[in-house]
């Protein structure tokens, strides 16, 4: 088991390095990030320009620029922000808290709602109730997520006027005290259930298939014929093993989670690193976007790693290829 | 003779032998009437729409905006600029297709490419092309896309490429697993021992069996393409703002959510149904040309 999650450590970190060199080479190929820094006064001089270029070493061979850029990475210094003109490091953890609590409050959504609502339209196949399920999940992938928040916020902000449509309320940082927790759920409902869609529309449709495999395997057939409850066969029979490939599948839609982040958060005013990135990539702040990337990058790799991990504890067979 | 008499009798010629074959391919009709009224809508777009879908005209109503289904002069009724609604959703089937198309074909032809050598060179070759695809494949979509145009900022053409960009990995995935079970079998061997120059086998042997697969994954991957197209429109990352692309029109109708609700409705309703259309014409060509690969249901 050790030198399995080892090897998919190792992995992970190679594709964070490929990730980086690409992030890294695609700016220094396309953009010459000296010309931001000068004042704009002083952009024809040259030897401003010169100098400016040498102090902040960019006249140095690629590869160096790279080394040194990774180091930095390393320690998540990403240099100042052009538009903010602070640590890219400060703005990025001061944000992260809120993608966190945002991406965590979507998954808990979308497993509560997909696996069992996928076990029962498994279990009650071709009722009504398998029906409706599917037609949300046929529904659930293709609709674009901006324009189901944006009919939420129709609907229950400008309509109804019953649920915030932007910000996250009084809410900073990570824990919030007592007195917050209503307000913070308050605004967490919508954004959520957003994120929640496409995902609970795909755990749910692989819950089902999954199950609907299981549940026609011979250990199952025997154990309602041996006469075990119903309610047992397919709640601690079958569903423990439909719910292995839906576990490997979780770190795909993760990935889910991550790209629709940037649009809930832009469409709902969340801020987090998904608004703070499309903020830094609509005023080409260079460095900013670098950071953001990176940071989802890497939240995006580790949490597959994490996943693959407990997939291995799940079924052992894994563990051996 | 006799012979031909068997043939005849067993597929009955001419159009009852079609409309036999259709019967029994059972094509979904509603999504592939969908599909066609979006590529007619698209390409003859000019034709079709009754105004230009970017004129404005202040004069409408001396209000500046007509709500859907009540002047039959704009049956969708008009944006607070006047502009036919009518007109710019038309004109988006022709974004969407300007922006999918291109972005398809590049996909398509790169990662059939790519797949194609990687799974008949095989050793390092493979191992080295398999690892930029997994680690294309291994990451969120719109974050390639947004770093693309970070790099080279906004515009239909960045747009094409982000598409393409994040799509091609899938690609050349599934092709590497077409060419891996095809180049053992016993045809393309022949061909090997023969003296067949490699471009020519792969061209020749391996290719034509990977057909079926390259159009269940095209048309399952249209669906993606159009709401990944969507989303960086909204984001404003595509055409400049104002231009006819369902993904603005969502974007602007949510300036104007009270007092205008049909503006952000209509285009996302569209994007939905064209989606859905792909996904279940996706799905109908994976059952009908093979099998194997039906999933349980």
């Amino acid at each position: 088991m050790w030198a399995y999650i080892l090897r998919r450590l190792c992995e992970g970190i190679i594709t964070l390095i490929v990730l980086s060199f690409v992030v890294f080479g695609s700016v220094f190929l396309t953009g010459d990030v000296t010309t931001f820094l000068i004042p704009v006064s002083e952009d024809h001089d040259q030897k401003v320009y010169e100098a400016q270029k040498k102090a902040m070493g960019l006249d140095r061979p690629f590869i160096i620029q790279y080394g040194d850029f990774l180091g930095h990475a390393l320690r998540l210094d990403f240099g100042n922000s052009f538009v903010i003109r602070q640590p890219v490091k400060d703005l990025l953890m001061e944000r992260l808290s809120a993608t966190v609590h945002l991406a965590l409050a979507g998954l808990l959504l979308s497993v509560a709602f997909g696996v069992p609502l996928g076990i029962l339209s498994a279990v009650k196949r071709d009722s009504a109730f398998d029906k409706i399920t599917k037609a949300f999940a046929i529904f659930g992938m293709a609709a674009p997520q901006f324009w189901i928040a944006i009919m939420l916020i129709l609907l229950f902000g400008a309509q109804l006027k019953l649920l915030p449509t932007f910000g996250r309320g009084e809410m900073e940082g990570w824990l919030p005290t007592l007195a917050q927790v209503p307000d913070m759920l308050y605004h967490l409902i919508l954004p959520a259930f957003v994120l929640a869609t496409s995902v609970t529309a795909a755990i749910m449709r692989l819950a089902r298939s999954a199950m609907l495999e299981v549940l026609d395997t011979d250990y199952v057939k025997f154990a309602q014929v041996k006469g075990v409850h119903d309610r047992v066969v397919v709640w601690k029979h079958a569903a423990r093993n439909a719910l292995i490939p839906v576990l490997t599948f979780g770190g795909i839609t993760m990935a889910g989670l991550l790209n629709g982040s940037v649009v809930v958060e832009v469409v709902f005013a969340w801020p987090g690193v998904g608004l703070l990135l499309f903020q830094a990539v609509t005023s080409r702040d260079y460095p900013m976007a670098e950071g953001a990337i990176l940071l989802s990058g890497a939240a995006y790799i580790f949490t597959a790693i994490l996943v693959d991990i407990l997939y291995g504890y799940a079924d052992p067979r894994i563990r051996v290829n | 003779m006799a012979n031909a008499d068997v043939v005849v009798l067993a597929e009955p010629g001419g159009i009852r032998a079609v409309r036999h074959r259709l019967r029994e391919a059972r094509l979904p009709w509603i999504p592939i009437l969908i599909l066609v009224a979006l590529v007619v809508l698209g390409l003859g777009a000019d034709v079709i729409a009754p105004y230009n879908p970017t004129k404005t005209d202040i004069t409408i109503g001396g209000q500046n905006i007509i709500p859907p289904f009540q002047d039959w002069s704009h049956p969708l009724g008009t944006d607070k600029l006047g502009k036919d609604y009518l007109s710019r959703m038309i004109h988006g089937a022709r974004t969407t297709l300007r922006v999918t198309a291109p972005a398809m074909a590049v996909a398509i032809i790169m990662g059939t490419l790519i797949g194609l050598v990687s799974g008949y060179a095989g050793r390092w070759v493979d191992s080295l092309l398999m690892r930029i695809t997994d680690a294309v494949l291994g990451f969120p979509s719109l974050l390639v896309a947004l770093l693309i145009v970070t790099l080279l900022g906004t515009g239909i053409w960045t747009v094409v490429m982000a598409v393409t960009a994040t799509t091609w990995a899938r690609f050349a995935r599934m092709i590497r697993g077409e060419v891996l079970v095809n180049r053992e079998r016993d045809f393309v061997i022949l061909a090997r021992i023969t003296g067949v120059p490699p471009v020519l086998i792969i061209w020749r042997h391996i290719f034509p069996q990977t057909v079926n697969t390259l159009m269940v994954l095209t048309s399952l991957s249209i669906g993606q393409v159009i709401l990944l197209e969507a989303s960086l429109s909204f984001l404003g990352m595509g055409l400049k703002p104002g231009e006819p692309a369902w993904g603005i029109m969502v974007a602007e109708g949510r300036a104007h959510l009270i007092g205008g609700w049909w503006l952000a409705l209509f285009p996302g309703i569209v994007i939905t149904i064209v989606v859905m259309a792909f996904n279940f014409f996706g799905d109908w060509l994976r059952d009908y040309l093979d099998p194997k690969l039906r999933r349980a249901r």
